[in-house]
């Protein structure tokens, strides 16, 4: 442990958490190693390819390199929070139904994006769907099942909502 | 032997179905169980000292006092008996590279691992690997294969005359054609070197498991029974004294297809310190230490008639096969691979190939998904191109002259490749009409507004995939997979468990395989668990490689399940007190006449009631473990045509994707949606390959790229949304007439690709034949013709 | 991939951030989003003994109209740029610059003083506050002082920061209503760092031509005045004007560099 260790308190998936960190701990491996919240992965550590994509005070960020000290007082939401999310949970339906996952490992960061851009983006046609998901990279499916997972999800919202 | 059928008819949940995938939800909720997510009591974590120099000998090592006990060297696995890797190949000439899983005096790539360090954190194993001082004598160094088998290049390996692997040579007797054929075009053609990059990196986690005496190696890989022979060979220790396991993998391609030397290390470590112990791969460490694939350099000629119909070719072709021979596929296997599967799908006479498996200061090359065919699609494609430019035809028209016609098939290539079925041809008019090709040709001469020109490209393959005793035995690697073996038990509650070998970093084999156990027994999916990866608790396979798995796997689950079904059936019409001639099993239940008893409840009788069973039952019971090989063991031969439109812009180079159709043969699929998600994922792959992916190396070896801001991989607005038509020709020799299709998407993009820029770059003459085909190289190429100008 | 062991301070106050930041005893690194720093601490490119994260301190996050100027606080997130809740005196270019950086998940958290601290060449602020014309004030314990862009820029990753101090404040001058904008960014992927970029300004109610070519090799190439507006304006005066500059390394790159002009041109004569 770290001479540096802080004491930060910080909310995780709706539960009050207290705990010592290192101030080198990323916000990932906060979750992972102590939390053991292992949805959350990691797949580059420098920002850039999305699996670790989280939520702080409900915006998406990068958990690699956000550091866990930086999150005191913070709420953060992992993929293991969103088990009763309405959003979430028509995501992962449309995910299965269009084939949008194959090993599963970009699958946390994919949803928490999609998340944001079914609730930000409720006018997106597929090109603006697939610039705003462009910080998630997927080196199995090819996007197109994420994509029309994320067009089923805003279409039937619109439909619903009209 | 496969019985063929045509089983699937889309509907319900056996072979043809669009079923959903039963590994989902786990996935989908963040519950999936990676290397990365296994902590175990007291484990620590290893960080690796690696080479900062691409060539050199190593003078000294200095371990501060502070960290003594925790930095240990290739001395102490020496010391304690841990041999180097070893991939031979048993072809002629092929010269031995020793690996030692970590540096032995020498080190030959930036990346290669020197030390490991041992901590309670990754970030203080990182700091520990920070203090350790590692004294470099460099040495020459060979960055370019081409350079390295020049006379006087330094040598990587010492004690070998040059730095040649292994050379080949196919064929010959072209001399007449080329002294005498109307046409002949030439080009050299470069693919540069790439890394995989599944999105999950390699994990291990290693500990000595006391109760049962056994190491337990839980590593992300695609061939578990491989990994755990080639421990076996360097850790000397029983096989019986191993298990591997891989739990969930966040994708392969080729990089989770080998022995490693980290799993190696780390196995060691765990028995020296009785203590788990666990390394992931980090993405720098990947990006540096595993840019292994795709580096293919072409001296190639095609000879043709004046129609364009090709009468011979003929190439020298490089690969550079980096520093080290990797275990179980060799140095030689992507070079030695070209030699053969060169001439494609086309029916030509005449050939010769000569191939160099080169090595360098590079890591060692690893087969990435597609092998050798996508450097050698591309090669061919840009030759058949090449050919409809000299002779004045549409490319499209020189492919139909060429293709193997359907009416030859089963046919024998000049290679002796035996392509089992389907219509080549029609793959290509299929993607003409589709792709739309009048249309574009119109917009092309209109020019569009902004500036940009309009290009049209085709690429033609075909694959062979699922390779059998035949294939393999000839390479005389560590590996050659003969009859695949499934396992089938029907529980007591009368749901039924599989046990393969091979193992899924994505290609949905719960599902699928299920669907096979389905379409057989009618069990229903949910009822049906699938155990794979793991040696402990599955047949002996050579894994999840070469397109495979649903062909050697899926036929051996058919086999099994078949056995079983009559088990059951005999059974079931002994419990309804019928003849056996007259009861089916369907459904899930075995009928007889009007009578019925389910598969749940002959379970019960024969775990729970055995006293009922007939007297002559089966002693096997409702367990059976069954082997499989396809009627042919050549392989399976899929194939594709895969059309693509672009705009390039000739002010930036940039290319964008307008339109792609991929028109392929994966014989019968056995579940749709799975069969294009993995065509799709290539494609992605393929794009990544023809536009983005190049790993550069400096003159003394040191990769330029260790990130993503770097290496480039093709994200969502990189990607086109691509369409596919399916032909559905079964394979004459599997179980459903299945053919092995994951790996085919990655295989044509850049050949495409390149056709389609090479088509838009037309009115200002110039030509790209390298990729992947940046700005910079568009560029290039329409400068250079600007300054001979 | 782990950053070195480092302390961490997240003081409340600018003083109290100003006072970390003079001490001398410590290697000290000002932090504000970390979506750059971050990864540079991961992958130990940078290596410092202390950290201290000026995103807490209230100030910093405020943004305010001061006259004829926007007033933005050094850790106001680019994501709160691009959703515009505030008066934006640039018609519009603050929002859709900041809409193109990068990712949302990074927008979210990266700042634009943070941005301008680093000073990579690249980055879409580094260019159109040049091209805008912003004013950077900066803080230190020996109090605040205002540099325009083109000063504060002073190469790849330099900037007029001296030790202890840190980017403070913004300050963007309010366009006209007849100004004029072009930006044109030269990228392989969407979010990827530029490789050329131009970002044009015409503002004629203030007297403001300019042009700016970015991504270079340096900092951002300044072209003030008519020349390249005037209507026979050629692209080879445009090169001959990148011609020298870190915009023109290689042909290839002069020629990259004068295409992101020229369009960004475009977009401000069409």
């Amino acid at each position: 442990m770290s001479a540096h260790a802080k004491t930060i308190s910080l909310t995780v998936n709706g539960t009050r958490v207290e705990a010592s960190v290192p101030p080198r701990q990323h916000l990932g491996d906060f979750l992972r190693e102590r939390e053991l919240l292992t949805g959350t992965h990691l797949g580059c550590e420098h920002g850039v390819c999305g699996a670790c994509t989280i939520l702080i005070d409900g915006e998406p960020a990068r958990s690699c390199i956000t550091f866990a000290v930086a999150c005191d007082g913070r709420s953060v939401t992992t993929v293991e929070g969103l088990d009763d999310d309405p959003v979430a949970a028509e995501l992962r339906e449309a995910f299965s139904t269009e084939h949008g996952l194959q090993c599963g490992f970009c699958t946390p960061g994919m949803l928490v994006a999609a998340r944001d851009v079914v609730l930000r983006r409720p006018d997106a046609d597929n090109p603006a769907i697939r610039t705003a998901m462009s910080g998630n990279l997927c080196r199995c499916t090819g996007y197109v099942g994420i994509v029309n997972a994320i067009r089923r999800v805003i279409d039937a919202r619109n439909t619903n909502a009209g | 032997m496969g019985e063929v059928s045509t089983a699937g008819s889309g509907a319900g949940s056996g072979v043809g179905a669009r079923v959903r995938r039963k590994e989902d939800d786990r996935l989908l909720r963040g519950r999936g169980r990676f290397v990365g997510d296994i902590a175990l009591v007291g484990m620590k974590e290893l960080a690796f000292v690696r080479s900062p120099v691409a060539h050199a000998t190593i003078t000294g090592i200095e371990i501060p006092e502070e960290h003594r006990g925790a930095v240990f060297t290739w001395a102490d696995l020496a010391a304690g008996g841990v041999k180097p890797i070893r991939a031979v190949s048993g072809l002629p000439g092929f010269k031995v590279s020793e690996q030692p899983a970590l540096a032995d005096g020498k080190v030959r790539f930036v990346g290669e691992p020197v030390a490991v360090c041992v901590a309670a954190t990754r970030a203080e194993a990182e700091d520990i690997a920070a203090s350790v001082f590692v004294d470099y004598a460099e040495l020459p160094v060979n960055s370019d294969m081409l350079e390295a088998v020049t006379p006087g290049a330094p040598k990587v390996h010492d004690h070998w005359p040059d730095n040649v692997f292994l050379e080949t040579n196919v064929g010959g007797n072209i001399a007449e054609i080329a002294a005498t054929a109307p046409v002949k075009v030439s080009r050299t053609i470069r693919t540069a070197r790439q890394c995989m990059v599944p999105l999950e990196g390699k994990g291990v986690v290693a500990h000595w498991d006391r109760h049962v005496e056994q190491l337990v190696l839980t590593t992300s890989t695609q061939m578990p029974h491989i990994v755990r022979a080639g421990l076996s060979e360097c850790l000397d220790l029983d096989q019986g004294l191993i298990r591997v396991v891989a739990p969930d993998v966040g994708g392969g391609f080729g990089w989770k297809g080998l022995l490693q030397p980290e799993e190696i290390v780390a196995a060691w470590i765990a028995m020296r310190l009785d203590r788990p112990v666990r390394w992931t791969e980090d993405r720098r460490e990947h990006l540096v230490a595993a840019a292994n694939a795709r580096e293919h350099h072409y001296e190639i000629t095609a000879y043709a008639d004046a129609r364009g119909r090709l009468l011979g070719i003929e190439a020298d072709a490089w690969v550079d096969a980096g520093a080290y021979s990797v275990y179980p596929f060799s140095a030689c296997l992507e070079a030695a691979q070209v030699g053969s599967i060169l001439p494609g799908p086309y029916d030509f006479a005449h050939y010769r190939c000569r191939t160099f498996s080169v090595c360098t200061n590079k890591p060692p090359i690893v087969p990435y998904r597609g092998v050798a065919r996508t450097g050698v699609c591309f090669a061919m494609e840009q030759m058949i191109d090449a050919v409809a430019d000299a002779v004045g035809r549409e490319p499209w028209q020189v492919r139909l002259e060429n293709l193997v016609p359907p009416e030859k098939m089963p046919f024998d290539n000049v290679t002796r490749k035996h392509f089992d079925s389907g219509d080549y041809p029609e793959s290509v008019r299929r993607a003409v009409a589709a792709i739309e090709l009048e249309g574009w040709r119109a917009r092309q001469k209109a020019g569009e507004p902004d500036g940009r020109l309009i290009g049209v490209g085709f690429a033609t393959y075909c694959e062979q995939s699922a390779h059998g005793t035949a294939v393999y035995h000839g390479w005389g690697i560590p590996m050659v997979p003969g009859h695949e073996q499934a396992q089938a038990r029907i529980t007591p509650d009368g749901g039924l468990e599989l046990r393969v070998g091979v193992q899924s970093h994505g290609q949905s084999m719960e599902t699928t395989f299920a669907q096979v156990a389905h379409e057989v027994l009618g069990i229903p999916l949910e009822k049906i668990k699938l155990v794979h990866g793991d040696t402990g608790l599955t047949p002996y396979s050579t894994g999840t490689w070469g397109s495979r798995s649903m062909v050697m796997a899926g036929g051996a689950v058919a086999t099994a399940c078949r056995t079983l079904a009559e088990r059951l059936r005999k059974i079931g019409a002994h419990l309804m007190q019928a003849g056996p001639d007259g009861a089916v099993l369907e459904g899930g239940s075995v009928k007889a006449g009007a009578a019925a008893v389910t598969i749940r409840e002959i379970a019960h009788t024969w775990y729970r009631a055995p006293q009922l069973l007939p007297a002559d039952v089966d002693r096997g019971g409702l367990e059976v473990t069954a082997g499989y090989k396809p009627g042919s063991d050549h392989g399976t031969f899929s194939y594709a045509t895969h059309a693509v439109a672009v705009a390039v812009d000739p002010e930036i180079g940039q290319v964008e994707i307008l339109d792609y159709v991929v028109v392929e043969d994966a014989g019968t699929m056995v579940n749709p949606m799975v069969v294009d998600g993995q065509i799709y994922g290539g494609v992605a792959q393929g794009v990544g390959t023809a536009l983005y992916e190049r790993m550069p190396y400096d003159a003394e070896g040191q990769p330029l790229a260790s990130t993503f801001a770097d290496y480039l991989i093709p994200g969502f607005t990189e990607v086109p949304h691509v369409r596919i038509i399916h032909m559905l020709t079964p394979s004459p020799y599997t179980e459903f007439g299945v053919k092995g299709i994951g790996e085919g998407g990655a295989i044509a993009p850049p050949a495409a690709i390149c056709n389609a820029i090479n088509d838009a770059l037309k009115p200002l003459g110039v030509i790209v034949t390298n990729a992947p085909m940046t700005p910079e190289v568009i560029l290039s190429a329409i400068a250079g013709k600007r300054g001979a100008a | 991939m782990k950053a070195v062991d480092f302390d961490y301070a997240q003081p409340a106050t600018l003083d109290a951030a100003l006072e970390l930041l003079s001490r001398e005893d410590v290697m000290v690194r000002p932090v504000a989003g970390s979506q750059s720093l971050g990864p540079m601490l991961n992958l130990r490119l940078a290596q410092p003994e202390l950290l201290v994260d000026i995103t807490r301190i209230a100030e910093l996050r405020t943004i305010r109209r001061e006259g004829d100027r926007l007033v933005i606080g050094a850790c106001v997130t680019h994501a709160r740029l691009e959703d515009g809740d505030y008066p934006d005196v640039t018609r519009g270019v603050l929002p859709s610059v900041a809409a193109v950086i990068a990712y949302r998940a990074v927008r979210n958290r990266g700042t634009i003083g943070g941005s301008l601290a680093h000073a990579d060449p690249a980055a879409d602020w580094v260019n159109v506050l040049t091209a805008l014309g912003a004013d950077v004030v900066i803080a230190g314990t020996g109090g605040r002082r205002s540099v325009p862009m083109t000063d504060f820029i002073l190469g790849v990753f330099e900037t007029a920061l001296q030790p202890g101090e840190i980017v403070a404040e913004i300050h963007v001058p309010a366009l006209s209503d007849r100004a004029r904008w072009g930006y044109y960014k030269v990228c392989r992927k969407t979010g990827e760092f530029s490789h050329a970029t131009g970002a044009v300004l015409i503002d004629p109610a203030r007297g403001v031509q300019r042009c700016v070519a970015g991504a270079t090799s340096g900092k951002p190439v300044v072209i003030d005045g008519p020349a390249l507006f005037a209507g026979g304006c050629t692209e080879a005066a445009m090169a001959a004007h990148l011609a020298g500059s870190p915009a023109a390394d290689d042909p290839i790159a002069l020629r990259t560099h004068t295409v992101a002009l020229k369009r960004a041109i475009a977009q401000v004569m069409s």
